[in-house]
């Protein structure tokens, strides 16, 4: 026990031994500077320093899964509010995504920040599978990406083909106006048949689900409406107002737009907290099981080390007396 | 009943009304519940009517009437009327008469 506080406070043991030069105990996996100079035992060093950087994230996890999980409560109820925005419009409208359109343009939803899990490399695999079913003879597929890791993983094989590209989307919270603005611009600058967008829909904390929504362009819809089904229903409503048809259509496809992006973006950044949440639970748990063995580690090194010292002091004391 | 205010006008809307849609324009659009009437200000949308009698109201903003401020809308209407007036592009003529036509519907929604 006194050897062991002394150790503790890092002083040589000396009385008992007589002062001969020093050998250190060094492995060959150690450097220079992690053993102190002068130590003659096996040193707890390396895993001393192994054990503090450990802890250290394990701390610093934790506090990021509070953090996602402050803003998962923030974001969820506004997200869940967002639902009521498009649901009128897929009552009207009904919902076609096996529509067969020549000019397809993909909206991939992702995130700017990693460390949320795998949420967007899913996205970005559905986008790539779409891409390849709605390929084919005179038909045109285009991605128009929102957030950085998406852009990421897209620009490496489909950089040709991706025509607009969104970044720092959560800069300032979000809001319709910035989401209107968005979608203004890419219906300006992208022609359209159809407009997938392709996100995370949010349906718990542990579940989110990559989910795609259409967006027709009026012309498709007129389209389809000759050829029946839900949209069949669309000439038995009387259009209010002086406009033609065309032109409400045009209104309404533009209006439909904005109001699924906005949705489409509440949900991404709810499934992104959520997935941020539980991959930092899951590493700050491993952080934990990694401590755990450390530190069984730790306690064999000092105990061999002390069984040394007390085996060289003992065997030396005997020498003398014999 | 709801009376909305569509691009025609305020219409109004009871249960067995005929499918239609209808482009909203900035007005007061007012809930009839029994006798409780609750009144909001939108500022733009769409109205869906549907034939078995359920309406949807998809407005971008809707505040209801008692939060808004009276002395703002008159500053805002000024403002407007202003720019329109010293508008010289297509653009700035349009964004200016967007302004003023929203302005003097909430101006007329808080004294109507």
């Amino acid at each position: 026990m006194a050897m062991a506080a002394l150790r503790r406070e890092g002083r040589r043991f000396a009385p008992l031994l007589s002062p001969r030069p020093i050998a250190a105990v060094r492995s060959s996996l150690v450097s220079e500077e992690d053993i102190p100079f002068g130590a003659r035992s096996i040193s707890t060093q390396v895993v001393r320093n192994r054990m503090k950087s450990v802890k250290n994230i394990q701390k610093i996890t934790k506090a990021m899964k509070m953090v996602a999980a402050s803003k998962l409560r923030a974001i969820q109820i506004r997200a869940e509010n967002s639902r009521g925005l498009w649901q009128p419009f897929t009552a009207l409208l009904g919902d076609t995504p096996s529509v067969d359109v020549k000019k397809n343009v993909i909206v991939t939803v992702s995130s700017d920040k990693g460390l949320c899990g795998g949420i967007n490399s899913t996205s970005v695999k559905i986008s790539k599978a779409l891409y390849k079913l709605n390929s084919g003879p005179d038909k045109e597929t285009k991605y128009v990406v929102l957030g950085e890791k998406a852009k990421a993983q897209l620009v490496r094989d489909s950089k040709k083909n991706i025509e607009l590209t969104i970044s720092e989307l959560q800069k300032n919270p979000l809001n319709y106006t910035q989401v209107s603005v968005l979608a203004d611009d890419i219906l300006k600058n992208v022609e359209f048949d159809a407009l997938r967008i392709i996100f995370n829909k949010f349906h718990s904390v542990v579940s989110f689900l990559p989910t795609m929504s259409t967006v027709l362009s009026p012309e498709i819809v007129e389209r389809e409406a000759e050829a029946g089904g839900k949209l069949g229903e669309l000439d038995s409503y009387e259009i209010e107002g002086g406009e033609t048809k065309a032109e409400i259509l045009q209104n309404l496809a533009e209006f439909q737009f904005s109001c699924v992006l906005f949705n489409a973006v509440l949900e991404n950044a709810c499934s992104e907290q959520g997935a941020r949440m539980s991959a930092m639970d899951s590493s700050s748990r491993n952080a934990g099981d990694m401590l755990d063995r450390l530190t069984l580690t730790y306690n064999r090194t000092r105990q061999a080390s002390i069984t040394t010292e007390l085996i060289e002091i003992i065997s030396g004391a005997s020498a003398l007396e014999g | 009943m709801v009376i909305i205010p569509a691009t025609t006008g305020q219409m109004g809307v009871l249960p067995g009304h005929v499918a239609s849609i209808a482009e909203l324009k900035p007005g007061v659009l007012s809930v009839h519940e029994g006798n409780d009437v609750t009144k909001y200000f939108i500022s733009s949308g769409f109205a869906f009517i549907h034939g078995n009698s359920y309406a949807d109201i998809i407005a971008v903003e809707a505040v209801p009437l008692d939060r808004i401020d009276a002395g703002l809308v008159q500053k805002g209407l000024a403002e407007f009327t202003q720019k329109l007036s010293s508008a010289s592009t297509d653009l700035e003529k349009a964004e200016a008469q967007i302004g003023v036509d929203a302005h003097s519907a909430l101006n007329s929604a808080l004294t109507g």
